[in-house]
């Protein structure tokens, strides 16, 4: 790095100075800007410049396609159905976990005993890694696995067969509860890092507003309904900003769980694991780059209309 | 923790049916059943703690309150732990056993880590070594760039600052998926998808994270300027002072970076799968995804589970001895908004 220390005092303010000092802040930003500029900023224009062409991986552009690559997506039955699969899944995930992280929060934040390994524990399972816990939850939930097993053993299985559920469900390998699967297995992962996103949004929420509605004579259920729920709205935004972001990029559990067609019948194809096989299994970067730039549209206006549906707010 | 005060009312039994619905409520419902009876044990302690604050008219419903969010939490807590306690004891037992519900393993084996240690393809050593490389090189590129840009962002004053720092923000809105093709184009033109160029690439892609950026220019921010200037009238130029002065004081800021790229590269999964090829540069998760689409191992669950194993220790140990720093992290990341 640059040190070329100066022997004398850096005089503060004076024009020698500020040149001087201008000249270190390039210095110090100069290796992490570029490769922001050429793998972020950079590898998003050309992901457009691709999305234009008929692109070969080894021989670079072949034939120039205007928008075609992006009429072809819009009419691409497969297309739609990793869009359906991919919505329900961030329709159903993000509130879900939503109200668990958000639950959680709540009674971690008062004052009871092991509060602090309540804590961990519950935020533990997201920071394991995507595919080994996926990989377990597979174990788990397979036809003989532990899930089906306990829910015998407590004599539940009329009530799931009413449901319409087997006593032995394949629930990755049907294609009615597959997507179900991996919803219930993500919200498992992340309840615990919502609970920590909401609890920074409790304890910014002052006592007073709690004295006030107790001697406006609230119950425990009222003044969280009518204070503390309204008043986390910085909270909810946040939360819901950052579930659907990642909801929308769902891939690690659906490669793995349903491989690259999403196995079974498509049930586990969602728009990322489209674009993964329309680049390296379908060997068409071109029209992968146009998926991607749609994923990119989609949720950037997800993120605004999430921004208008919750008013003006600063994320806390 | 507060001192334990004695009981100001016998406990209530807990009510069956509003635990029930609650628990239906917010989804826990499914699992809360199954530890029933651990659970059982628990409303005595849960009434026997602190009560009070409220008042004599509050009393009642609240240690009702403190019982059912107990039972709540311990069960939830339970289904937080068992499938991993259910993974250690999977992989203790034969093949066979490993089908059945038993928690005791009968017999207690261990041909799943004996596989698992002595017979995959890559070695379970290799993986863990590609692993630790790639999760550690990017760990240094973090705190490197990291702390240059960040103390630049914070205290260096120069023309078209703020512009570059909303840049930087905003490759926080590019997702992932978008970048696959063309940084893979990018790299084959590098030539960087072969051999050691598979590794190159994907330190690349993760050597600054804006996250890490961001995390220490807040702390920086934090820090008084009477000390750099002190430093600077004592003759240090600004790489020095940045060195000797401002770095040792961002410690914290630099663990939680450290332990969040760390714990992020050592589970990366989709950048592994589109740019690590060759199988002796696989890292865990990547070969415990292809693991599972080979036949045979697919189902072999005591070595697989043993593997998940392996795959989790490092970041659980991590997380035991440096918790402070995953919350630290996943707070300051949750600023940005």
């Amino acid at each position: 790095m640059t040190a070329a220390a100066p022997a004398r005092p850096a005089g503060r303010g004076g024009p020698a100075g500020g040149r001087r000092e201008a000249l270190a802040g390039y210095a110090f930003i100069a290796l992490p800007m570029a490769l922001f500029l050429i793998l972020n900023i950079g590898s998003t224009l050309y992901a457009v410049f691709i999305s234009l062409w008929d692109w070969n991986f080894r021989r670079g552009a072949e034939e120039f396609l205007a928008l075609a690559n992006y009429e072809r997506i819009l009419t691409d039955d497969l297309f739609w159905i990793a869009v359906r699969n991919t919505v329900f899944y961030a329709a159903v995930w993000v509130p879900l976990t939503m109200a668990i992280g958000l639950f959680l929060a709540v009674i971690v934040n008062q004052k009871i005993r092991g509060q602090t390994f309540f804590r961990a524990a519950f935020y533990f399972p997201a920071v394991a890694s995507s595919a080994a816990i996926t990989v377990l939850w597979i174990f788990l939930l397979q036809p003989d696995g532990l899930f089906n097993g306990i829910r015998g053993a407590l004599g539940l299985n009329p009530l799931f067969q009413a449901l319409g559920f087997d006593p032995n469900q394949n629930w990755f390998g049907d294609p009615g509860t597959a997507l179900n699967s991996v919803i219930a297995l993500n919200a498992w992962t992340t309840s615990g890092t919502f609970m920590l996103f909401y609890l920074a949004s409790l304890q910014s929420i002052s006592h007073d507003v709690y004295e006030a509605a107790a001697i406006d004579g609230a119950g425990p259920w009222q003044a969280f309904w009518r204070v503390t729920f309204p008043l986390l709205k910085p909270g909810h935004f946040f939360v819901a900003t950052v579930g659907v972001i990642g909801a929308l990029q769902l891939f690690d559990q659906a490669l793995i769980a349903g491989s690259t067609n999403g196995d079974p019948q498509y049930a586990l194809m969602t728009v990322v694991l489209y674009l993964y096989n329309a680049a390296f299994a379908q060997l068409d970067p071109g029209y992968a780059a146009a998926v991607g730039i749609v994923l990119f549209v989609v949720i950037f206006s997800a993120t605004l209309i999430q921004r208008r549906l919750f008013g003006n707010t600063q994320a806390a | 923790m507060r001192e334990p005060e004695p009981p100001t009312r016998a406990p209530e039994p807990p009510a069956e049916p509003d635990i029930g619905t609650l628990a239906a409520d917010t989804g826990v419902a499914a699992a809360s059943g199954s530890e029933a009876a651990v659970v059982t044990a628990l409303p005595a302690r849960g009434a026997t703690g602190p009560v009070a604050e409220v008042g004599a008219v509050g009393d009642r419903t609240r240690g009702l309150r403190r019982t059912i969010a107990y039972i709540l939490i311990v069960s939830y807590a339970l289904l937080m732990f068992v499938p991993f306690i259910w993974t250690i004891i999977t992989s203790i037992k034969t093949r066979p056993d490993s089908l059945n519900l038993s928690i005791i393993p009968q017999p207690v084996s261990f041909e799943g880590w004996q596989y698992t240690l002595g017979q995959l393809e890559p070695s379970i050593v290799t993986l863990f070594a590609n692993s630790a490389i790639l999760a550690g090189a990017v760990t240094i590129t973090n705190l490197v760039l990291g702390s240059l840009g960040g103390y630049a962002f914070a205290r260096l004053r120069f023309p078209g600052r703020e512009i570059l720092f909303l840049i930087v923000l905003a490759t926080l809105m590019i997702p992932d998926p978008l970048r696959l093709v063309p940084l893979y184009v990018l790299f084959t033109e590098l030539g960087l998808t072969q051999g050691i160029g598979q590794y190159v690439s994907i330190v690349l892609v993760l050597a600054i994270s804006a996250t890490s950026i961001f995390l220490l220019r807040q702390y920086f921010l934090t820090i008084p300027r009477d000390l750099e200037e002190a430093a600077r009238m004592d003759g240090a130029g600004f790489f020095t002072t940045f060195l000797r002065v401002m770095l040792p004081l961002a410690t914290p800021a630099l663990a939680a970076v450290a332990i969040l790229q760390f714990q992020g590269t050592w589970n990366a999964f989709l950048w592994p799968v589109i740019l690590l090829r060759d199988q002796d540069h696989w890292t865990i998760p990547l070969a415990l995804y292809l693991f599972r689409e080979s036949g045979g191992f697919s189902t072999n669950w005591p070595p697989l589970m043993a593997v998940v194993v392996i795959a989790t220790i490092p970041i659980l140990v991590l997380y035991v001895f440096f918790q402070r720093y995953f919350v630290e992290g996943i707070a300051a990341s949750g600023v940005k908004g």
